[in-house]
């Protein structure tokens, strides 16, 4: 391999795990849009999809390791590829939750807990999200530093959630002598709890992702 | 601890680097570089003229005891020549003149007078292409020491009284465990050393080198000729020896010099020092935009 397909390579890599970035965000979209519009049929299809996100996955993984192998990248080459490699990782989980939110869609009884305002959330998840790969395509430390500052309103708006799930739940008045319907909300309540999580959680994976760009663009380690 | 100085009076050039920084600061931040243990030797405002090629441009730079420094860089870039100031092989150039001092061990390697023999017994020098005599594994072993006249094993020596064979014996033992060669050729040792392989006979330059006693061992291109078996043991050997003594190499696998260096200065062409300092930070996060491009593969 000669020096400017090496360099091919790296371009290639950074478009191949936008690529995937882009696939994963359409995902993250249609379980949100799902989970908003209980499209059954729509959280079924991102269900069913995950296999894509995991092939490209593991196409990124070794393309990884084919640079690593081949071309022992040094200096700012191999804090790309090394924060590339860490990077996929976080995307592939981020298509996890976004089944993960599909399912729930298909399983929850949506008439109870609709005052928890999941789509506030959703929304600056998938921005941080959005932002996160915005920063890898520019190399925008700035936006790295800003993403990581904006995990706790998200935090915030989580536990926020969750506190009113449970205070619901409480105040919630149930037949006891009724298992049956005793069960019933006990399942819904913990799947929008699950909901809230996974939301979360993909706005960690954002942020894991703005700390791996500012190693890449900075060498600076200070939100791994 | 000590501060590593690199400095260059020709090189003014204000150049952006990978952190924004230019070559001028980049310089300042050796001033604050600091390395674990204590300075073997140290060069100050180092020139050397083949003629009238400035080969080597104002190098100043401690290099720390027992412990491995990598040179890098293109070809011409000056690296090998400074490697050669360290203990005056540049004196055998008649072309070559040295400005500036190099002190081992704060002594003036470059002060008149001094004995070149015990210099560069201290200072010994393993070269790219294995060179070993067209003599005995023991007998290239012994040769250095039978010159400096530490091993007696001749007829006259029997004769008044001194026998160093048992002495010769364990110091080829000893020289070759110590380059890991011990295993591959003790039931040969009245071999000729020709007969090795390219590997085996670079270990054995190295053993000869150990057998002098010295407290640095400078290694050009060492491996560079030798396949990746052969090198992955000179590579072992190197950090092994770096316990007890301080291994200057010059390398043109920079994948090598990441691998076993402590420390790696970067010659760029010109004779210039661009950056020293810790081969983790080189490797990961260089200074320079230019060593940066160099090591990346976009520039040389």
């Amino acid at each position: 391999m000669t020096r400017d397909e090496y360099q091919q390579s790296l371009a290639a890599l950074r478009t191949d795990v936008l690529a995937m970035g882009d696939l994963v965000a359409d995902r993250l979209d249609r379980a949100l849009a799902a989970l908003s519009t209980v499209d059954e049929s729509a959280a079924r299809a991102v269900a069913d999809a995950d296999d894509a996100v995991d092939q490209r996955y593991l196409d990124l993984e070794s393309e990884c390791i084919q640079l690593l192998a081949r071309q022992q990248p040094v200096a700012s080459d191999l804090r790309f590829v090394a924060s590339s490699f860490k990077i996929v990782t976080d995307l592939e989980r981020v298509g996890d939750l976004a089944v993960n939110l599909a399912q729930y869609t298909l399983a929850a009884d949506r008439k109870r807990f609709e005052e928890v305002d999941l789509s506030s959330i959703g929304d600056l998840a998938r921005d941080m999200l959005d932002d996160a790969m915005t920063a890898y395509r520019t190399d925008d430390a700035a936006l790295c530093r800003a993403i990581a500052e904006r995990d706790d309103e998200l935090d915030a708006l989580c536990q926020r959630a969750s506190e009113r799930v449970v205070r619901d739940l409480i105040e919630h008045e149930v037949d006891e002598g009724d298992s049956w319907a005793v069960e019933e909300l006990m399942d819904d309540v913990s799947r929008l709890l699950l909901v809230v999580r996974d939301l979360e959680r993909v706005g960690d994976h954002a942020v894991n992702i703005a700390a791996r760009t500012l190693y890449m663009a900075e060498s600076d380690p200070s939100l791994v | 601890m000590s501060n590593a100085r690199v400095e260059s009076e020709d090189v003014q050039t204000i150049e952006q680097t990978t952190t924004g920084e230019t070559d001028e600061r980049v310089r300042e931040a050796w001033l604050d570089y600091e390395f674990t243990g204590e300075t073997k030797l140290s060069t100050t405002d180092l020139d050397v003229y083949y003629g009238d090629d400035h080969a080597l441009k104002g190098v100043s730079i401690d290099i720390p005891a027992e412990s491995v420094t990598a040179l890098i860089g293109p070809s011409g870039c000056g690296k090998s020549t400074f490697l050669r100031c360290l203990n005056r092989m540049n004196d055998r150039i008649a072309a070559a003149s040295v400005d500036g001092s190099v002190e081992l061990d704060g002594e003036e390697v470059y002060q008149d007078g001094i004995n070149l023999v015990e210099l560069r017994k201290r200072v010994g020098m393993v070269f790219q292409a294995p060179n070993p005599f067209p003599k005995s594994v023991r007998d290239n072993i012994s040769y250095g020491p039978r010159k400096h006249g530490d091993i007696e094993t001749g007829l006259l020596a029997r004769l008044f009284g001194r026998d160093d064979r048992e002495k010769e014996q364990e110091l080829v033992e000893r020289s070759l465990k110590n380059a890991a060669l011990w295993d591959e050729v003790n039931d040969r040792l009245d071999d000729n050393a020709l007969g090795l392989s390219g590997g085996q006979q670079q270990r054995l330059c190295i053993a000869r080198c150990l057998a002098t006693d010295p407290e640095v061992i400078l290694m050009d291109e060492p491996a560079s000729a030798l396949d990746p078996i052969a090198t992955a043991k000179i590579e072992d050997l190197i950090d092994d020896l770096a316990e007890e003594y301080t291994v200057v190499i010059v390398t043109h696998n920079m994948q090598q010099a990441a691998r076993i260096s402590d420390q790696t200065a970067v010659f760029l062409t010109g004779g210039q020092l661009v950056e020293y300092g810790d081969t983790d930070q080189i490797f990961e996060n260089p200074r320079s935009q230019r060593v940066e491009d160099y090591i990346t593969g976009k520039f040389g």
